[in-house]
């Protein structure tokens, strides 16, 4: 490698890949969305060129598309209380709401940041051009379909040196069959203010349809953010979850997800690392179960020096469940000191269970240090034999090796109480004792 | 307190165990020897209940209850305890918590609520103690990264926590060299009353110098063959088993 070459990002430049019979079905979708909105947004132009996903375009290769040609309807739930759902998810969470039921803003449920410096609206509520179409949506068909459909989300603006009281939690609640639900969210945080954001996916047992949701995250100089994201949907919901977060020079941003339940979740995270001393944190876990589907396709791209990112995904799958890893990390030419880490664990406990992992490094720097690691392996049945001879119960045992897979990123949960949650809930899918690790030796 | 009878246990299609006998009273400690594959890490690992062997055949009575019927945490709370010839490391989950896990498991069966952490602690200390293991290794991950020897008292001090009415050591001493060995035996004697009793399985007679068993058996071929006082233990180091195969089997 000369050092010189700009590396090839996403599918962008690469010469259309169309399946006729799959764009057919691309174009029925479209024409069935269209009699519930119109499609309006810059984005309508990409979605005739761009193919739509099959087998054959690299990115969605293991992640099967098909469940989204189907018919959609016009929700008739449009607010958390109608769903009878808590107006917060998280026990005890004090925080600012951001409330959205089948893709309308609840204002009833919300609980707006009221915090100078801080501007946090829903899109509906204000009027502004469409933002200009980025890389994901000019590449990735769902992402152009999201630009071209949304018309609401939530529209964050934190100034300079600003820290946010209270986390600001984005809840979407699907309710009732058939919903195909749009949301964008735009989030700039100015130099040197501070965000913790919860991002936090539900829905009920009868919920189907689709949730595309993308998430635009500007983050300037000396800025963190941490965003914990969490998907616990019931019932036959399709969720594509597109972020693109953008790092100016030293800021820091921490992204946790954790995928509880969901029947089919795609999570396609991306960061551009584009100004020096930038620190990525992106750790994810997902504990697919049943017949659901879970895929995190990252990338990571160093386009500057002394980057850091830092990469850990773990994913425990049962019955005869599927997931996908695909993490790429990019370091060009003149982004010299990165360090990059990657680490990808799976335990696949049935032999039902599926999962294509798939570590991708293009490194055009030379003075770089970068790691990856993934495995694949089974339950320990040794050490869960080893943990019944000593007394403790099969349930109780197996609920500690989980924590001991997944510890590290539910640790890395920014705030406590979303931390607790995620782990009761995982304990009430799975019939899991709770374990409690919290004691310390003297 | 065990009364094992006419016990017959295989793996996949190899019987290993062919009619084995052996009655424990309380305060007894037992030691097994035998040469390799005779079948005595199997007898331990049926005693405490791992599921890839199944029994064919017998019974094997504790505390006049039907041990086979439990499934392994039911015996280990009822007060059986195995100390692993290889114990297993568990990355993530450390030691200390693990022990707390496996405490309160035996105080829910007894009826008990869970142990206060302060009580907790101080009985970590003292029977930590026993054997010498220091703090670090309580805090750090289950037997991970543990030499031979650490991990052998990290048997024995669960052992002791878990205070269990019957305990089968399976071969403890071997990876040990002369301290551990002496610091393992000094914690398992330390354990000796008239109400709990040992099995003891090794390869060695040198263990048997520092835990002194009040009975020796030979197992050849998942039977016990001979039976003796431990004499019969220094007889077996000078001689080997051949003579056994030869006068006694045949």
């Amino acid at each position: 490698m000369t050092g010189t070459a700009e590396p090839i990002v996403m599918d962008l430049q690469r010469k259309p890949n169309i399946h006729p019979a799959t764009q057919a079905k691309g174009e029925a979708l479209l024409a069935a969305l269209a009699d519930l909105r119109t499609g309006t947004g810059l984005a309508t132009e990409y979605l005739k060129e761009l193919p739509v996903p099959h087998r054959r375009v690299e990115r969605w290769k293991h992640t099967p598309v098909s469940g989204f040609w189907t018919t959609y309807e016009a929700p008739k739930v449009q607010t958390i209380q109608a769903a009878g759902c808590e107006a917060c998810p998280v026990p005890g969470l004090h925080a600012y709401r951001i409330v959205f039921v089948n893709g309308m803003f609840d204002a009833e449920a919300s609980d707006l940041p009221v915090h100078s410096g801080v501007r946090c609206e829903p899109v509906s509520m204000i009027a502004s051009a469409p933002a200009e179409a980025g890389n994901l949506e000019k590449s990735d068909w769902f992402a152009a379909l999201n630009q071209s459909h949304a018309t609401e989300g939530m529209k964050l603006h934190v100034d300079k040196g600003v820290v946010l009281d209270r986390p600001l939690l984005v809840h979407h609640h699907t309710h009732g069959q058939k919903s195909a639900n749009f949301l964008r969210h735009e989030i700039q945080v100015e130099s040197n203010a501070q965000v913790q954001l919860i991002h936090w996916s539900t829905s009920n047992e009868a919920a189907s349809g689709m949730v595309n949701i993308m998430m635009q995250l500007d983050v300037a100089s000396g800025a963190t953010v941490a965003l914990d994201k969490v998907q616990d949907e019931a019932g036959q919901v399709h969720h594509l979850a597109f972020e693109q977060i953008n790092q100016a020079q030293a800021s820091q941003v921490r992204v946790h997800t954790g995928t509880i339940q969901g029947k089919w979740v795609r999570n396609d995270l991306n960061f551009r690392l584009d100004g020096e001393g930038c620190d990525a944190v992106l750790n994810g876990f997902f504990l697919p179960k049943d017949n659901e589907f879970v895929d995190n396709h990252t990338t990571v791209d160093h386009c500057a020096a002394h980057c850091t990112s830092s990469e850990q995904y773990q994913g425990i799958l049962y019955g005869s469940s599927s997931g996908v890893f695909n993490g790429k990390v990019f370091v060009r030419p003149h982004a010299q000191q990165t360090n990059a880490y990657q680490q990808n664990g799976n335990i696949l406990v049935t032999d039902k269970a599926t999962i294509n992992a798939k570590p991708e490094l293009e490194i055009y720097a030379d003075d770089v240090k970068c790691s990856h690691g993934c495995t694949i392996g089974q339950f320990d049945e040794e050490a869960l034999f080893y943990a019944r001879s000593r007394g403790i119960g099969e349930s109780e045992a197996k609920a500690m090796l989980v924590h001991a897979f997944i510890g590290d990123v539910l640790d890395g949960f920014a705030v406590q109480e979303v931390r607790m949650e995620v782990e009761h809930r995982l304990a009430t899918k799975h019939g899991w004792d709770t374990w409690n690790d919290t004691l310390e030796s003297a | 307190m065990v009364n094992i009878k006419e016990l017959k246990a295989s793996i996949g299609e190899t019987q290993i165990l062919k009619g084995l006998n052996l009655e424990i009273k309380p305060g007894e400690v037992h030691a097994i020897m035998g040469p390799n594959g005779s079948g005595k890490s199997t007898l331990a690992s049926v005693l405490a209940g791992r599921e890839d062997y199944d029994v064919t055949g017998g019974s094997v009575d504790f505390e006049s209850r039907d041990l086979l019927e439990m499934d392994a945490t039911e015996r280990a709370r009822s007060g059986l305890f195995l100390a692993f010839q290889y114990p297993v490391e568990i990355p993530g989950v450390s030691n200390i918590n693990f022990m707390r896990a496996a405490v309160n498991g035996k105080r829910e069966h007894e009826g008990l609520d869970p142990i206060k952490g302060k009580d907790f602690l101080n009985l970590v200390k003292e029977k930590a103690s026993l054997v010498e293991l220091d703090g670090r290794l309580r805090n750090r991950s289950v037997n991970e990264g543990f030499s031979g020897g650490e991990k052998k008292r990290n048997e024995i001090f669960q052992m002791a926590m878990l205070e269990p009415r019957f305990a089968v050591l399976d071969e403890t001493d071997s990876g040990l060299d002369i301290d551990a060995l002496r610091i393992v035996a000094n914690g398992v004697n330390a354990m000796r009353s008239p109400d709990r009793s040992f099995l003891v399985i090794t390869h060695y007679q040198r263990l048997l110098d520092y835990i002194v068993p009040d009975f020796v058996h030979v197992l050849v071929d998942g039977k016990i063959v001979l039976s003796g006082d431990k004499d019969l233990a220094l007889k077996l180091e000078e001689k080997g088993y051949d003579w056994i195969k030869e006068d006694v089997i045949a």
